[in-house]
């Protein structure tokens, strides 16, 4: 059945904002582990899944998304029979309430209405799972259901998920309501804004919503829609990282540093692709102490890291100190600097101040190409 | 900066006998360097910076593994129109039976129809197994420069070594006056890297007679050479400085892994505007453990670290348990290394498991110990 749906990747919804890291890149261009990106896991998603025509929506900022995509041959999609269709939204301003996934749809509904597949699968940019897409096909076709709704049962959905939705189900997995998070208890069944639908009700869904409000978000249709479609809930078991703040983030990644759960999460039958960079090695010197901590290529490591990710290109100098923290590509941390529980953005240079630390539980964010 | 005027082709046939069970079943072009490299990434790399968008492959030796490698040129970034990466291995044709490269020469011969197709100008020849960083777009401006039939690049190498080597004799405008293969008492420094280039219309010629002729080896150094200083065509020399090895035994493979561990070694694998490219393989970040020690070592991404390591180049995929020890060792990709075992002064390769407690290599020992089997553990 593989080639039954074609595939939609969307932005976050307009008011999901992560602070800092944001300003420079839609959150599909993020680093994730230093070495890939966040839209690297949907896409590889759809690819291992058997689908090979993918449209990746991009509003604001789309250079760094369009640089790492390219012509998506490293996602291993077939280079006649399957594309990447980036497409781009025009009339949005980037905080306006009219960018939405919507108005996106709306855009290049001809590119929507000529794809060939019966069926849809819409996943986000902005989340960070591995689900075989295939299998969620083959359950919606089998159940005969309108619509079916991936879901993530949290446990911190007071502290985190906070600009996601929640869905309410009953006891036969149909979807009752969907709505914001408003943080009222800790354990919710978060959407993964992850939705299969026939081609036919998605292009319904997008033409209704111009009449209800200009504002609404494909999620706020669906939400609408449980009245009167056949909505239904599938669980997704299984890391799960929500990218909607700085907090989320960072936990996303620091996750990882577990072994058992890295070792979950990339295994050899599911492998996730991202551009490489043919980054050589990365060299520890004498005197360097690394503990606990995933380091990418090319790096340089005279000092101490601990508990933390090192992106690529990254110097350590000596005496430095990294602790509990994310180092994106070609950060230079000078000799004797001490960082701990930050988010250092690419292209950052720490020579001259000695102490970034935030005292908080959320991290301290330096900007990209900050001289410090 | 295309540079369709020459075209290039890698001499990549050869076994590599001395490097033992490590080429037991691919050639030595193929074996692994430097943490992420097959050592033919040089020389592609290399043509690929240069410039240079056609590249034949010479194979023969084992060559399914290097041949699906090379194939891929798109690592490479030779996939466009107008570039490939083309692999040649023997074959048989119209009017000759299935003959093997008899040598150097006899590989360039043999596929004279392939370089035809391209027409080129020059023709650069190399070697599939050397570990260095060239940049042949400058070595062609030179030889243009001379009105050269031939430039052979060379090396200073110690005086007292040159003995070992191809030795050039030049005269003060770096025209080749003689050449000597490992010369008894040479007289000069200057040793043949076995990179050519050579004016296509002249070797052409000349590779046509070769072919015929029943006393020839069909060796570039052998034969042609010496073919061509006799008959007085123009050979010049062209002097390479940089970093340059061929890693002809265990002994001198593990001794490069082991020069990327200086803090300025002269390779400089870093340097972003002369990048080696490689196969890419879709693995996490390289993962250091709260109970890993490392003290001087070059690590790729997928390498997973629970262990001690000191003095040693740590391949992708290489997993060291909590608790083992890697002291002075080159672990080629996938080795793994089990809880309590010790590597000490070794060469450990592709997907080779050292058991629990396992203490493989001596400290003392003169000789790299290769482990090329399973080592099984101890409880």
């Amino acid at each position: 059945m593989a080639n039954k749906a074609f595939g939609v990747i969307n932005s976050a919804a307009n008011y999901i904002r992560v602070e800092g890291l944001h300003d420079y890149r839609p959150i599909g261009a993020f680093s994730f582990l230093g070495r890939f990106r966040v839209i690297d896991f949907p896409i590889s998603n759809m690819s291992n899944s058997g689908i090979n025509r993918i449209h990746v929506y991009l509003n604001s900022r789309p250079r760094s998304i369009v640089e790492h995509i390219g012509d998506g041959r490293h996602y291993n999609i077939n280079s006649k029979r399957g594309n990447i269709q980036l497409l781009f939204t025009q009339n949005n301003g980037h905080s306006s309430i009219y960018n939405t996934d919507i108005n996106a749809y709306l855009e290049n509904l001809e590119q929507i209405e000529r794809m060939p597949q019966d069926y849809v699968i819409v996943a986000p940019s902005y989340m960070i799972y591995k689900q075989d897409y295939q299998k969620l096909l083959d359950e919606h076709v089998a159940a005969g259901t309108d619509i079916t709704l991936l879901y993530h049962k949290v446990d911190q959905a007071k502290e985190y998920y906070r600009a996601c939705n929640v869905v309410t189900l009953n006891k036969q997995k149909g979807v009752q309501s969907l709505e914001r998070n408003m943080g009222t208890a800790k354990e919710k069944l978060i959407s993964m804004d992850t939705y299969v639908m026939s081609k036919e009700i998605f292009i319904d869904l997008i033409k209704k919503a111009k009449r209800e409000s200009s504002a609404y978000s494909l999620a706020d249709m669906i939400a609408l829609a449980c009245e009167t479609l056949d909505v239904r809930g599938y669980q997704h078991k299984g890391f799960f990282a929500a990218i909607t703040s700085l907090d989320d983030y960072y936990r996303a990644n620091m996750e990882m540093l577990d072994y058992a759960t890295a070792m979950d999460f990339f295994t050899n039958d599911w492998p996730f692709y991202t551009k490489t960079t043919d980054a050589c090695p990365t060299q520890y010197f004498h005197g360097a102490s690394v503990t606990n901590s995933m380091v990418c290529n090319a790096g340089l490591i005279e000092g101490t890291v601990e508990n933390s990710i090192i992106g690529r290109n990254v110097h350590i100098g000596k005496g430095a100190v990294v602790r509990n923290s994310i180092i994106l590509s070609y950060a230079d941390i000078g000799d004797g600097v001490y960082i701990e529980n930050a988010v250092v953005d690419k292209w950052v240079e720490a020579k001259k101040i000695k102490k970034i630390v935030s005292e908080s539980v959320t991290p301290t964010y330096v900007k990209r190409n900050d001289k410090l | 900066m295309a540079q369709t005027s020459m075209l290039a082709m890698i001499l990549a046939g050869g076994r590599g006998s001395r490097l033992h069970e490590l080429t037991n079943k691919v050639a030595k072009p193929a074996v692994a360097y430097g943490g992420k490299y097959r050592i033919i990434d040089f020389p592609l790399s290399n043509c690929a910076n240069s410039g240079i968008d056609i590249v034949g492959v010479l194979t023969q030796y084992e060559s399914v593994l290097l041949n699906s490698y090379v194939a891929a040129g798109g690592r490479w970034g030779l996939d466009t129109k107008d570039s490939g990466v083309f692999v040649l291995t023997p074959r048989e044709k119209a009017d000759s039976g299935l003959d093997v490269y008899r040598g150097t020469a006899d590989a360039i011969s043999q596929n004279i129809d392939f370089i035809d197709a391209y027409d080129p100008e020059y023709i650069l020849v190399l070697s599939g197994d050397h570990i260095y960083k060239m940049n042949y777009d400058k070595m062609l401006s030179f030889h243009k420069e001379m009105g050269a039939d031939a430039t052979i690049a060379v090396r200073g190498v110690p005086m007292k070594e040159a003995s070992r080597f191809g030795i050039m004799n030049t005269d003060d405008n770096r025209r080749i006056i003689e050449f000597e293969e490992k010369p008894e008492k040479p007289k000069s420094n200057l040793a043949s890297m076995g990179i050519y280039i050579f004016t296509w219309k002249t070797m052409r010629k000349l590779l046509i007679e070769d072919m015929k002729n029943p006393d020839s080896s069909h060796d570039f150094g052998k034969d042609i050479i010496p073919v061509m200083l006799n008959g007085d065509k123009k050979l010049y020399a062209y002097e390479f400085s940089g970093y340059w090895k061929d890693v002809g035994t265990i002994d001198s493979l593990w001794e490069a892994n082991m020069d990327l561990l200086d803090s300025d070694n002269e390779l400089n694998l870093d340097d972003t505007s002369w990048k080696i490219y490689t196969e890419d393989t879709g693995v996490i970040p390289q993962y250091i453990a709260s109970s890993a020690k490392i003290d001087g070592a070059y690590i790729n991404q997928g390498a997973h670290v629970g262990g001690e390591v000191s003095r040693s180049v740590i391949f992708s995929n290489v997993k060291i348990a909590p608790g083992a020890k890697v002291i002075d060792s080159v672990l080629m990709p996938g080795a793994i290394v089990e809880e309590g075992a010790t590597v000490t002064r070794a060469l450990v390769a592709e997907n080779i498991r050292i058991g629990k407690n396992a203490k493989v290599g001596n400290k003392k020992s003169e000789e790299i110990l290769l482990v090329a089997k399973n080592v099984k553990g101890e409880d």
